[in-house]
């Protein structure tokens, strides 16, 4: 298992798109960061939203969709070692690679853009993770579903462009039509991003957010565990 | 239903052959013994083991190289062999692997580099990562030019010369000839027939045909011989057909008329006629 580890975090760092996921955000944090206003509470909330969304929607769907389109967890279910433990260490890795790129947003919105941090931590994290978890079971279903990464970059880009604007990281929130504002927040990304926003603007995140954020990581890996095909 | 009635058993240390035309079978049931497909009924036993319920025993026994499956691009080839070394309790030195696979030169190349052969010659060596003592090699020299394909076929042979069984899925009737020690045809399912290559192919016992040129004599009763089925002569041009050990009685009755012959080519009875005659249709 250390060893598959290790291997399979030389792949992620010799992949482009790995370090896509980490730099957009990023990008964005510093472009925008330099005209917003002091006190802003939109745009960290935003950034982050943006890695969890592109981690769970593109990175992780695209490469074990393509592991099984290559053979390669057939080929490993020849071995005394199952796939299925492939799987947990890609997911795992995804999860520290998002984590380390929600770090480093926060870190540099702290530091170099002067933003106000929560103080809450725990409940960042908690809320971080719960999102995580959502996008992550939305991307575990594209894998389940897309016969080729191709397939399964496909639908992550048609997912995330709706699911974005629906989230409310294409525009604010509050120039959004109403309706449609209001369905967004209750959509995996825009659940995501309006507790984070809500801890911002330090309140705590609405449990029925959180709740729902939950229901999404639960419901939809289970779903990508029941359709899951190994070849 | 895949297949029906398929029996067969492989002698430790041989290199068995299964050969097929596409949808025949020879997949499935090789799929069903390494264990990656649970066969409805029947019974399978590797190394006396049952491939599902003794998977973890048996994959640390068995090497496999599966047809039409990749590596990431970006996995160095000395990092695929270390992986798979890892995968295993007690696996060969991978080292000793690159040597012997040639991969030498190649240890710091990525899979996506790689042509064709290396790539196959990867591929093996990772069948082989866990000093198996059974390898199932699924069409091994598909997509491979000729030169790559006998380098491949000399290192099968050194597989078997250390005691690994080879079993060998193929769809190249010469492949099969130059390798296996015996072979079972598959079609539609069933095994048609299962000999040594050469017994299959005496076995059909198909038509063949030898051609001379004739220089000086005259042509006697060649039609009479046993074996022959006809003769047709095109000015000097001869081309007699028949079955069994005929060329040998026409070459004897020639020698004894004293006719003097050029250019005598005698077809070699191949797989490919026995298989044709077993399946009714041509390979591929």
């Amino acid at each position: 298992m250390g060893k598959l580890a290790v291997v399979e975090v030389k792949l992620l760092a010799r992949e482009p798109g790995a370090i896509f996921t980490l730099l957009i955000p990023l990008f964005i944090l510093l472009a925008f960061g330099s005209s917003i206003e002091p006190g802003d509470t939109v745009l960290l909330p935003m950034a982050l939203a943006i890695a969890v969304g592109l981690v769970g929607l593109y990175l992780l769907p695209t490469t074990l969709a393509t592991y099984r389109e290559r053979g390669i967890l057939r080929r490993m279910s020849t071995t005394p070692v199952r796939p299925a433990n492939l799987l947990a260490v890609q997911v795992i890795l995804q999860l520290v690679l998002t984590l380390t790129t929600g770090a480093l947003l926060i870190a540099i919105a702290g530091t170099v853009l002067n933003a106000d941090l929560p103080t809450a931590v725990g409940q960042i994290a908690v809320t971080f993770l719960l999102g995580t978890g959502a996008m992550f079971a939305v991307g575990l279903l594209i894998a389940a579903l897309a016969r080729s990464g191709r397939t399964a970059n496909g639908l992550g880009v048609l997912l995330y462009f709706p699911m974005a604007y629906l989230a409310g990281l294409m525009q604010p929130t509050d120039q959004m039509p109403k309706l449609l504002a209001r369905v967004g927040e209750y959509t995996p990304l825009g659940a995501f991003r309006q507790s984070m926003h809500q801890l911002w603007t330090d309140t705590t995140p609405s449990p029925v957010l959180l709740a729902v954020l939950a229901a999404y990581a639960v419901a939809i890996s289970a779903a990508a565990a029941r359709f899951f095909r190994w070849e | 239903m895949v297949l029906d009635g398929v029996s067969f058993s492989v002698e430790e240390g041989e290199i068995f052959g299964i050969l097929g035309p596409n949808g025949a079978g020879k997949t499935t049931a090789v799929e069903c013994v390494e264990g990656l497909r649970r066969p409805d009924g029947g019974s399978i036993r590797v190394l006396g083991l049952d491939p599902i319920e003794n998977r973890g025993t048996l994959c640390e026994q068995t090497g496999v190289q599966l047809q039409d499956t990749q590596l990431p691009d970006n996995l160095k080839v000395w990092e695929a062999l270390d992986l798979y070394a890892s995968f295993y309790a007690k696996p060969c030195d991978w080292r000793e692997l690159l040597q012997q696979w040639g991969l030498e030169d190649k240890r710091d190349a990525r899979f996506g580099k790689l042509s064709g052969g290396q790539r196959q010659r990867l591929f093996i060596a990772l069948a082989l990562v866990g000093d198996p003592r059974v390898v199932f090699l699924d069409e091994l020299t598909t997509g491979l030019d000729p030169q790559a394909r006998r380098a491949t076929w000399s290192l099968i042979k050194q597989i078997r010369a250390t005691g690994v069984t080879v079993v060998l899925v193929s769809h190249y009737m010469d492949e099969v000839e130059e390798l296996c020690d015996r072979a079972a045809i598959f079609d539609q399912g069933r095994i048609v027939t299962l000999d040594t290559p050469s017994g299959i192919v005496a076995e059909i016992d198909a038509e063949y045909e030898m051609r001379f040129t004739l220089i000086a004599g005259d042509l006697a009763d060649v039609a009479g011989l046993p074996g022959v089925v006809r003769v047709t002569r095109n000015g000097d041009y001869i081309v007699v057909t028949g079955r069994g050990d005929f060329a040998t009685a026409v070459t004897a009755q020639l020698a004894r008329d004293h006719v003097l012959v050029s250019d005598l080519r005698i077809d070699r009875r191949t797989l490919d006629d026995a298989f044709i005659a077993l399946t009714g249709q041509p390979f591929d």
